[in-house]
C-alpha cells in the first residue's frame, strides 16, 4: 500500500507563479462558468462579452489600461507594507482620502493654469494618503496595534467623510439639489497618450519602477528587506524596527494616496465615495498574485482591471451580475493558492507501513 | 449642534433595546471568530461569510416563510464558504491573512449574486420577539433584556457552550493547544488539521447565522453592502475581548450601543449629521484598540501563540 504526501521541495520550482497564476485563471474561469451555468446565465456570452469589452478589441483596451493603473499602484502599496510583514489593507481608504486632498487643492486654486494645478493636487493626493496612513503607523510602531484592523476601519470612515462633504460642505451649488460635490477644475486633466488611455499608465510604471530599484539597490532598501526577513538581524545591526514600520506605512499610503490623486484628473471628474470601486481591496489580491514583487504587478493589474472592466459591462448587455467579477478575482487567487502547492511542494508516495511507525 | 434634549424614558429605552439588537448581530460573529482564532487560524472572511449568510438567510427565509430555516440555512452558507478558507489556509498551508482577505471578496460576490433578485423584497421582521414570561414584566430591565428575538437567547446561550467547551472539554483543551503549540498538540494525539477545520467551519456557521439575523430581523430585506464592515468590526471585537466568549460579550455591547445610536439620536433631539456620526463605531474601534494596546504594555499578549502559522507535521 502507498500513500501520498505532500514533501517540501528544497527551492521552489522556478517560474511557478506564472503558470500558477494562469491555472488560476482557468479555475476561476471553470468554476464561475459552473455557477452562471446552474443560475440559468449563459456562461458562454458572459465570458465572450467580457472579452471583447476589456482587451478583445483596441476600442476597448484605453479603459482596461487606465483601470489597471489603480489596482497596480494599490498592489504596489500592498506590497511595500509586506517588505516588513505588514498588511495594509485600508489602501482603500488612502485613495480615497488622497483623492480627498487632491480635490481640497483643485477647490483652493481653481484658476491655475493645468500643469501646475495637476502636480499641486497630485502632491496633495500623496500627502493625503501618507496622512491617512499616519495613525495606523503610530499605532503599529509605538504599541504593536493591529496595522489589519486599524487601516480598514480608517476606509470606512473615509467613504462616510465623502458622503458627508457631498451632502455638505463641498455640495455643488449648481448641481440640481443632487448630493455631488463640486466638479474639478476642468483643466486639471491628466494628457492622453493615445485614444483616452491617459498619462497615469505610465506614472504608475514609473512609481513602480522607482519603487523596485529603490528597495533593490538603495541603503535604506536593504535594511528594509533586512527587518523585514530577521528582527533579530535588524536589532544586531542597529536598525530601528519602529521607524521601518512607520515609514513603511506612511510610504505605503503615499503610494495608494496617489492612485487616488490619479483617478481623480485621469478617469473622474469630481469626488465620490466610488472613485476608488474597490481598488484597495483588489490591490491585496493583485499583490499576493505578483508574490509581492513590483516586476509582476503591472501584468497581474493588467489582468484584473481587463476582469473588471468587462465584468461592468455584462450586466447592461446581459443582465447578468456584476459580481461574476468579484467571484471571479477571488476564485483566481484561490486557484493560484492550491496550484503554488506545486511549486513548494512535491507529491512523494509513502509505504503505508512507513509512515505508521 | 445640540439643540434641546429630550430624553423620554420610552426613547432612552428604545435605544438600549436596539443596542442589544445589535450587540447580538456582532457577538454572534465574533464568537465564531474567536473559536477560529482559539485553534490558531485567523479567518479576516468574515464580513464575506456574514454577506453570504445574510442574502441565502433572507432567499430561504422569504421562500420557506420560516426564519429559522432562514437562520440555519445562513449558518449552513457561512460554513461551507468557510471551507474555502479552511483547504487553503489549513490544508494547503496558504497564508491566512490572503486566504480570508480573498474569502471576504468571494462572500461578498456570491452574495450578489445569488441575491441580485432579491432587493427589491422587502419585509418586517420575520421573527417575533419572545417576551420571557414573569421576567418581562420587571421595569426597564424586563424591556430591554428579557424581550428579544429568540436569536438573541440563543446568542447568549451559544456564548455559554463556547466557553464550556473551550475550557471545559477534551476537544475544547485540543483546540487550545493547537493554537497556542499545534505540535505539542499533535503529540498528544490531537488531529491538529480536523481541529482546525472544525474551527473554521464553526466560525463560518455563527458568522453566516449573524448575517442571516441582519437580514431576517434587524432589516427585513436584502440590499447590496448591507454589511457595511460591521463583519470586520467582530474581528476587532475578538481582539477587545482577548480571546474570551464572556468579554467579547460585553464589547459586541458596547459597539451594538454605538451601531444603535445612529438612527436614534433625533429621537433626543440631538441634531448631529448622521453621516458623521455613522463614523463612530469605526473610529470607536480604532480607539479601544489603541486603549487596550497602551493598558496590555509590558503585559504577555492574550492572543493565540500559533495564530497564522500554518502547521506542517514534517516541520515539526
Amino acid at each position: 500500500m502507498k500513500r501520498l504526501v505532500l514533501t517540501r521541495r528544497e527551492i521552489p520550482t522556478r517560474g511557478g507563479q506564472p503558470v500558477a497564476f494562469l491555472f488560476g485563471l482557468a479555475f476561476a474561469l471553470l468554476v464561475g462558468a459552473i455557477l452562471m451555468q446552474v443560475s440559468g446565465d449563459p456562461a458562454i456570452d458572459v465570458y465572450q462579452r467580457m472579452w471583447e469589452r476589456s482587451l478583445g478589441s483596441t476600442d476597448t483596451w484605453s479603459v482596461t489600461f487606465n483601470r489597471a493603473v489603480p489596482l497596480a499602484l494599490a498592489g504596489l502599496a500592498v506590497s511595500i507594507a509586506a517588505t516588513m510583514g505588514l498588511w495594509n489593507i485600508g489602501a482603500e481608504g488612502q485613495i480615497l482620502f488622497g483623492a480627498t486632498a487632491a480635490t481640497l487643492v483643485g477647490r483652493l486654486f481653481p484658476d491655475w493654469p493645468g500643469p501646475v494645478l495637476i502636480t499641486a493636487m497630485l502632491i496633495a493626493a500623496v500627502i493625503g494618503g501618507a496622512l491617512w496612513a499616519l495613525g495606523p503607523g503610530l499605532a503599529k510602531a509605538e504599541l504593536g496595534v493591529s496595522e489589519i484592523i486599524t487601516t480598514l476601519m480608517l476606509t470606512e470612515v473615509a467613504i462616510r467623510l465623502i458622503t458627508y462633504l457631498e451632502q455638505g460642505p463641498w455640495k455643488d451649488p449648481e448641481g440640481f439639489g443632487f448630493p455631488n460635490v463640486t466638479a474639478r477644475p476642468p483643466q486639471a486633466e491628466l494628457g492622453d497618450l493615445w485614444d483616452r488611455t491617459h498619462i497615469g499608465v505610465l506614472l504608475a510604471l514609473a512609481v513602480i519602477g522607482a519603487f523596485a530599484w529603490f528597495i533593490n539597490r538603495s541603503v535604506w532598501g536593504y535594511e528594509l528587506r533586512i527587518a523585514g526577513s530577521s528582527r533579530q538581524t535588524a536589532a544586531y545591526a542597529g536598525i530601528s524596527m519602529r521607524r521601518k514600520v512607520l515609514g513603511v506605512l506612511l510610504l505605503s499610503g503615499a503610494v495608494a494616496g496617489f492612485a487616488g490623486g490619479i483617478e481623480l484628473t485621469g478617469t473622474a471628474v469630481r469626488l465620490n465615495a466610488q472613485i476608488s470601486n474597490g481598488y484597495g481591496f483588489s490591490g491585496i489580491i493583485v499583490a499576493a498574485l505578483a508574490l509581492m514583487r513590483p516586476s509582476a504587478i503591472p501584468v497581474v493589474a493588467l489582468a484584473f482591471g481587463a476582469v473588471q472592466v468587462g465584468g461592468q459591462s455584462i450586466q447592461t448587455s446581459l443582465g447578468v451580475s456584476p459580481a461574476v467579477s468579484t467571484i471571479l478575482q477571488a476564485l483566481i487567487l484561490f486557484g493560484a493558492i492550491g496550484a503554488a502547492v506545486f511549486s513548494n511542494y512535491r507529491v512523494v508516495a509513502l509505504d503505508r507501513q512507513v509512515s505508521v511507525a | 449642534m445640540i439643540l434641546a434634549l429630550t430624553f423620554t424614558e420610552a426613547s432612552v429605552i428604545g435605544l438600549l433595546v436596539a443596542g442589544v439588537q445589535f450587540g447580538t448581530l456582532l457577538y454572534l460573529a465574533a464568537l465564531g471568530e474567536t473559536v477560529a482564532e482559539k485553534s490558531g487560524v485567523l479567518n479576516l472572511g468574515v464580513e464575506g461569510m456574514m454577506a453570504t449568510g445574510a442574502s441565502v438567510g433572507f432567499i430561504v427565509a422569504v421562500e420557506t416563510g420560516s426564519p429559522w430555516a432562514g437562520i440555519l440555512a445562513g449558518a449552513a452558507a457561512g460554513a461551507l464558504l468557510s471551507l474555502v478558507h479552511a483547504v487553503a489556509a489549513v490544508g494547503l498551508g496558504a497564508d491566512q491573512v490572503v486566504s480570508g482577505l480573498a474569502l471576504t471578496f468571494l462572500g461578498l460576490g456570491l452574495a450578489d449574486f445569488v441575491g441580485d433578485g432579491y432587493t427589491d423584497d422587502a419585509r418586517r421582521s420575520l421573527f417575533r420577539d419572545v417576551e420571557l414570561p414573569g421576567l418581562d414584566g420587571i421595569p426597564w430591565i424586563g424591556e430591554i433584556v428579557f424581550r428579544h428575538s429568540p436569536v438573541t437567547y440563543g446568542a447568549v446561550l451559544s456564548g455559554i457552550v463556547v466557553w464550556f467547551v473551550l475550557n471545559r472539554t477534551a476537544v475544547g483543551l485540543g483546540l487550545r493547544a493547537a493554537g497556542e503549540t499545534a505540535a505539542t498538540a499533535d503529540a498528544a494525539g490531537h488531529s491538529v488539521l480536523r481541529l482546525r477545520f472544525a474551527a473554521v467551519m464553526v466560525g463560518g456557521a455563527f458568522a453566516g447565522a449573524s448575517g442571516a439575523y441582519l437580514t431576517t430581523y434587524l432589516v427585513g430585506s436584502w440590499s447590496q453592502n448591507l454589511t457595511a464592515g460591521r463583519g470586520w468590526i467582530a474581528v476587532a471585537l475578538v481582539i477587545f475581548g482577548a480571546w474570551r466568549p464572556g468579554r467579547v460579550a460585553l464589547g459586541a455591547l458596547l459597539f451594538g450601543f454605538t451601531l444603535a445610536l445612529k438612527s436614534r439620536l433625533a429621537v433626543f433631539g440631538i441634531e448631529f449629521s448622521p453621516i458623521l456620526l455613522d463614523m463612530t463605531p469605526y473610529l470607536l474601534t480604532v480607539v479601544v484598540l489603541v486603549v487596550i494596546s497602551i493598558r496590555a504594555r509590558n503585559k504577555p499578549s492574550p492572543a493565540p501563540a500559533a495564530i497564522g502559522i500554518p502547521y506542517r507535521r514534517e516541520e515539526r
